[in-house]
């Protein structure tokens, strides 16, 4: 994302000219890869213990066998009723206020100034919301539904739409719309370029309105739109959650639990898609993605097509894994329960996975520019110029905090993948023998996304 | 308007995973209850506790007795296999820490 774009480097560089933020600091607001490139431990090993932390952590969760404690700790939490009327009001307020939201982000996006570091719009949507709200939606709770202004729109169309959603497409266009997304957001001009924001924010709103138009709204958010299934899915992770009559205040990752909790086909893909498609994100600024995509490029080979190929391909790599994983759980467990039945019921225990590494990725990107997106704002049209810039500079140590939300997303994955198999197979050694293919692959994701955390971050080759 | 939630029983109702036998194989037991297969006894007995243990007439109850019982046990050498396993972790991290940091 925008955070190893040209434009973040523009903005760190600014910020260095400007006296705001020490040498090294300012190299970091860019790039944020923090202290463990100077620190005495070597790469390889952090990455390494980070894996050796999520094996361990499966071996000290194995002794808390008791089912009963299990799904007493998970149902912890206070449920308070909401009124009706209370609900269908702040849903109208805070809809309309999205609306209009939505139109001040296309009219500053198109006529306000040119740079994405001065631009209000481009700094809202990659900065408050696309890294901010989202962090907020796992942290806290899903204020999507509330917020979302695509819905809205796509509302004000008359009737249920001219078909039936077909069901067992299920999420399957919200896994491509996410992938596509990152795509878009990694390899277009969309970060640096408020013009074309706008547009690919227009096209959005477009695209809901037509997939509500044939399918009926309520289908169309419920299954195939990226955004609503995205916030969803992590909001399935937050303490806060919706009941039938209010909220209820839940453990963080408890929700996951309650069984089956992603039942609708595609939702397994979709929450790989999430998980790679966040992993995506970090690798493609890697100095080993350079490498590798560098040669290639020189040969003629057009970059566009090889950034396609590597989100395609690791994300079938990521897929196939974990149906390959829990093929192998059926063996492990010694069960008759379909390797597809054990892919959907552990499928919740890798959002936690996605959100750590969300977390590692993004909070410091929201800190560092939360400034200049407030200096923005004073000027949405004329722009900050006159204004000044800050951009924070983020300690050193901020890098271990990142591989703290790395390995927390993990461990927490741990624990929901434990009370699911406890849930889905009896006694207590079947459950954890169950979980055996798929902790060597969490292992492999922590290897995977500890290295990718870990590693400097350099601009995004050829975009 | 708030109250604490009710804790879910051991024994509450959760959604049930589809199963498949592969052809030309028998399951050992089945549930009597919902039909569920499985490959041996001991995890049919442990099943029809914890998921209809309120129906079971007393016969079934001291077969999840003895069932529970045989699990404790192996479960219990397993956990010490767990603990050398994380003994044997924890001082190989430990001393290739040291190592490396000289």
């Amino acid at each position: 994302m925008a955070r190893r774009s040209p434009r973040v480097a523009a903005v760190a560089t600014l910020a260095a000219a400007a006296g705001l933020a020490t040498g090294p600091a300012a190299a970091h607001v860019g790039t944020l890869e923090g202290a463990t490139a100077e620190s005495p431990i070597p790469t390889w090993f952090v990455v390494l213990v980070a894996g050796v932390v999520v094996g361990a952590s499966f071996l000290f969760t194995s002794l808390m066998a008791d089912h009963a404690a299990l799904r007493w700790v998970n149902g912890l939490g206070l449920r308070a009723g909401l009124s009706r009327r209370l609900r269908d009001g702040l849903a109208s307020v805070l809809g309309a206020a999205s609306v209009l939201g939505l139109a001040a982000v296309v009219a500053v996006g198109l006529f306000g100034p040119p740079a994405a570091n001065d631009n209000a719009a481009s700094l809202f949507v990659w900065v408050a919301w696309w890294g901010g709200f989202t962090i907020t939606t796992y942290a806290v709770g899903n204020a999507w539904p509330l917020v979302d202004p695509f819905r809205r729109l796509a509302g004000l169309v008359p009737g249920d739409g001219r078909r039936a959603y077909p069901e067992d497409l299920g999420a399957w266009p919200a896994v491509v719309g996410v992938l596509a997304l990152v795509f878009l957001e990694v390899v277009s001009s969309a970060t640096e370029r408020p013009r074309v924001l706008a547009v690919l924010v227009v096209g959005y709103a477009a695209l809901a309105v037509g997939g509500a138009a044939i399918f009926g709204a309520g289908s169309w958010f419920a299954n195939a739109d990226p955004l609503a299934a995205l916030f969803r899915t992590y909001g399935s992770l937050a303490p806060l959650q919706r009941t039938e009559d209010g909220l209820a205040v839940r453990l963080p990752g408890a929700a996951l639990t309650d069984g089956d909790v992603f039942r609708r086909p595609g939702m397994v893909a979709f929450v790989l898609a999430l998980l790679w498609a966040t992993t995506f994100d970090g690798f493609v600024s890697t100095p080993a993605w350079t490498a590798a995509v560098t040669p290639l490029a020189e040969l003629g080979v057009p970059a566009v097509l090889l950034y396609v190929l590597a989100l395609a391909g690791g994300f079938a790599g990521f897929y196939l894994t974990y149906r390959l994983a829990t093929r192998r759980a059926r063996d492990s467990a010694g069960t008759y329960v379909t390797a597809a039945a054990i892919a959907r019921w552990l499928a919740p225990s890798l959002v936690p996975i996605a959100a750590g590494y969300h977390l590692a990725h993004f909070l410091g990107f929201v800190v560092a520019l939360a400034p200049t997106l407030f200096a923005a704002l004073q000027a949405p049209i004329a722009g900050p110029a006159g204004l000044g810039y800050t951009v924070l500079g983020l300690p050193d140590w901020f890098g271990f905090l990142k591989l703290g939300f790395v390995l927390g997303g993990h461990l927490l994955a741990i624990w929901v993948a434990h009370s699911i198999a406890f849930d889905l197979f009896p006694g207590a050694r079947q459950p954890i023998r169950s979980q055996y293919p798929l902790i060597a692959v969490m292992i492999a994701y922590t290897l995977v996304s500890a290295w990718v955390v870990v590693s400097p971050t350099v601009p995004t080759p050829y975009t | 308007m708030t109250d604490q939630t009710t804790p879910p029983t051991a024994t509450g109702p959760r959604p049930d995973a589809e199963t498949r036998v592969p052809d030309g194989e028998r399951p050992a037991a089945t549930c009597d209850y919902c039909g569920r297969p499985f490959v041996d006894e001991h995890l049919h007995w442990l099943h029809v506790g914890e998921h209809h243990g309120d129906a079971l007439g007393p016969d079934e109850r001291a077969a999840h007795e003895d069932a529970l019982e045989a699990e404790r046990d192996l479960l219990f050498f397993y956990q010490l296999k767990v603990a050398v396993a994380l003994g044997l972790i924890y001082s190989t991290t430990a001393l290739s820490m040291m190592f490396i940091l000289g």
